[in-house]
């Protein structure tokens, strides 16, 4: 077994990664920015090494510094986390040729995975279905005899493409002749390069993914899913397992547990990884891609399953195989986490970097809580402003939302504004109790919502406290200005968050 | 002793007929109400009001006060009886009207000057935080009187941009 790993990563998935560490007695090496001095996974590891300014192409994302800094701390091997270089084949191989273990996949199986079109094929070649479509760039009669077999609506696709750019939905055969022609000119005018290719169009899909485990001798199991339909700008906020539709469907997690298998196996996969199916609304599923790391939302996983994924990532990486065969998996309960983020949901949940002023977390029954913050911290303006992830178990789905609400109403993060108020609003939606899901929920969710009104009585209590505090500042100051408050009881100085907030802003 | 004060927008008036721990008071025209007030931790005010427990959360901003209960989330701001008076306009009424800064960033543009005449709608200045950019418009016709700010700056939330009257 290793005696020392060095994570290059930072945040909470960083504070994760040690956790485990500590626990197998095995030191750990954290990495840090300028702007990271002070963060907590640089304060929890054992040891820590600078490698460059806050940017992080200029620190997190430099090979040479983070293997210098795994080379000159004697560490035995190097976990990625997610993000960063978690993805990266040839960081991974650069590893291999200083010597040190990369926990995950081999170089190869990443680049087998790693591109679209590269994915689509290992998907293919592993018998795994993926949305139907052309392999290939296509004339309007083969656009057209293609809707003759699998019907509307189709997506019409640059091959160059990318960004939206030469992408057009189409639901009828009249608007295909003009559709095709704007899509061709929009992909040759953006990227030099008029080729379509078509996919049918997939209506109110749900996004449901597979994690799996495979270790260097050749065996592979896969640890249920996890539903992520509950996305907002492409980015997953809620996860939850098992899946509403596969709790009523259980067949269902054994058809896709081994399509992702042959998917990963026709990439040669070792370690942990995950490949993420789009279900129409047929429960037909079809491979979109696979990710050639740890997920940020594994806990999920972790808590039905009562497995410590990163333990397992390391024990496989140092050569042992699985403790365990696809019979000994089983999955207890409901699990569900949500991401609390550093964002305003008041003003269309832009990013809200500053300085903590006041910070309780939610304690009690069924409650994990995987974070990077603390009281007087401040969030860094460079990085993903992921805070935390607040994870809870339930006997039943009901019994974790309603967990999950109660742990919401005790979590207070002062001084920034978070996302945890609209967290419970979501999850007191009936649609979202019924677990009728799909990758445009949010959306119609805010298209319907109406905020709820406060019981009576809050407003005026919150006048009262917010007098009283008005009482006892202007006290505190001298003033012979209004009195009548209670003991003096500062918030902290809004001048001090602001200096805080500021040393960051370069 | 009175406090006038807006709760989300809404004008109201608190009167503190006997301090705390054992607080008396009234809300606007409403009757006289006992309550139990403790600071058990600083900015946090647990208040017993007819057998109802509530744990207020105080924060202070650059624009006001921020009490959350039970999740629920107020912006107050407590006018000084002094100066108080019903002049100040709101938004989209007459008078001078501040744009402030949604949130801690930098300024990357600033797209008026001082006697500018603006339309509704048109870009104020840019603000710009974790690689998201965010344009401040004017809600109204409006000509701008003061900007208070220059690209490159570092601001806090709340703090005033531009004025426009």
């Amino acid at each position: 077994m290793f005696r020392k790993v060095l994570i290059a990563n930072r945040g909470e998935i960083a504070v994760r990664i040690i956790r485990t560490l500590r626990e197998m007695g095995i030191a750990s090496v954290a990495v840090y920015s300028e702007a990271d001095r002070t963060s907590l996974h640089v304060r929890m590891a054992d040891e820590a090494v600078a490698v460059g300014p806050p940017p992080s192409s200029e620190s997190y994302l430099r090979t040479d510094r983070i293997l210098a800094a795994a080379l000159d701390r004697g560490a035995d091997a190097i976990h990625p986390g997610y993000g960063f270089l978690s993805e990266n084949a040839d960081f991974a191989a650069a590893c291999q040729d200083a010597g040190l273990v990369f926990i995950g996949p081999s170089p190869d199986s990443i680049r087998k995975m790693g591109s679209k079109t590269a994915a689509r094929q290992t998907a293919i070649a592993g018998g795994t279905p993926v949305v139907p479509g052309t392999e290939h760039s296509v004339t309007l009669e083969e656009a057209r005899a293609f809707t003759a077999s699998h019907g509307y609506p189709i997506l019409l696709k640059a091959v160059a493409g990318g960004g939206g750019k030469g992408m057009r939905r189409v639901d009828r055969d009249a608007d295909l002749e003009s559709a095709f022609r704007n899509a061709s000119s929009e992909a040759r005018n953006s990227f030099r390069n008029a080729e379509l290719y078509v996919e049918r169009y997939i209506e109110r899909p749900r996004h449901i993914e597979i994690q799996l485990l495979g270790d260097r001798q050749g065996h592979m199991i896969h640890l249920g899913e996890r539903e992520c339909s509950l996305q907002r700008r492409h980015q997953k906020v809620i996860e939850e397992c098992p899946s509403p539709l596969l709790a009523v469907h259980p067949e269902m997690r054994e058809a896709m547990g081994a399509a992702a298998i042959g998917a990963a196996r026709a990439a040669g996969y070792y370690n942990a990884g995950t490949v993420e199916f789009l279900v129409d609304p047929e429960r037909r599923f079809y491979f979109l891609e696979m990710n050639t790391r740890l997920q940020v939302e594994h806990p999920v996983t972790e808590l039905v399953t009562g497995l410590d994924l990163v333990r397992l990532q390391i024990e496989i990486a140092a050569g042992a195989p699985l403790p365990l065969t696809q019979p000994e998996v089983s999955w207890r309960g409901a699990a569900i986490e949500a991401r609390i983020y550093a964002e305003d949901p008041y003003n269309d949940f832009l990013p809200y970097p500053g300085t903590l002023t006041r910070l309780d977390r939610p304690m009690g029954p069924g409650i994990r809580l995987d974070g990077c913050v603390y009281d007087g911290w401040t969030v860094p303006m460079e990085y993903d402003p992921l805070l935390a992830k607040l994870a809870v178990w339930g006997a039943t789905r009901e019994q974790a939302i309603q967990r999950m609400i109660r742990a919401l109403r005790e979590y207070d993060v002062g001084g920034i504004r978070t996302n945890i108020g609209f967290f419970r609003q979501i999850l007191e939606d009936e649609e979202l109790r019924a677990g009728r899901l799909h990758t445009g929920f949010i959306e119609e969710f805010f298209a319907r919502h109406q905020p709820p009104r406060p019981p009576a009585d809050l407003a005026a209590v919150a006048a009262l406290a917010a007098s009283l505090h008005a009482a006892s500042r202007a006290s505190r100051a001298g003033t012979n200005g209004p009195s009548g408050g209670c003991d003096p009881a500062p918030a902290r100085p809004s001048a001090w968050l602001n200096s805080g907030r500021n040393e960051l802003l370069r | 002793m009175k406090f006038p004060l807006t709760i989300n927008g809404a004008e109201d008036l608190v009167e503190i007929l006997a301090p705390a721990p054992a607080c008396r008071f009234r809300l606007g025209d409403g009757p006289e109400r006992a309550a139990d007030v403790r600071t058990p931790e600083p900015g946090v005010y647990s208040i017993l009001l007819e057998g109802q427990s509530y744990d207020a959360w105080v924060e202070e901003t650059p624009a006001g006060l921020v009490v959350v209960i039970d999740g629920y989330r107020f912006e107050i701001q407590v006018l000084d009886p002094r100066r108080w008076s019903r002049k100040s306009g709101g938004a989209g009424g007459e008078g001078t009207q501040s744009v402030i800064a949604p949130m801690p960033g930098k300024v990357v543009r600033v797209l008026v000057a001082p006697g500018d005449a603006v339309e509704p709608g048109q870009g104020l200045v840019v603000v710009e935080a974790m690689k998201m950019q965010n344009e401040l418009r004017a809600g109204r016709a409006a000509r701008v009187r003061t900007v208070s700010t220059t690209e490159g700056a570092t601001v806090a939330a709340g703090e005033v941009l531009v004025t426009l009257e």
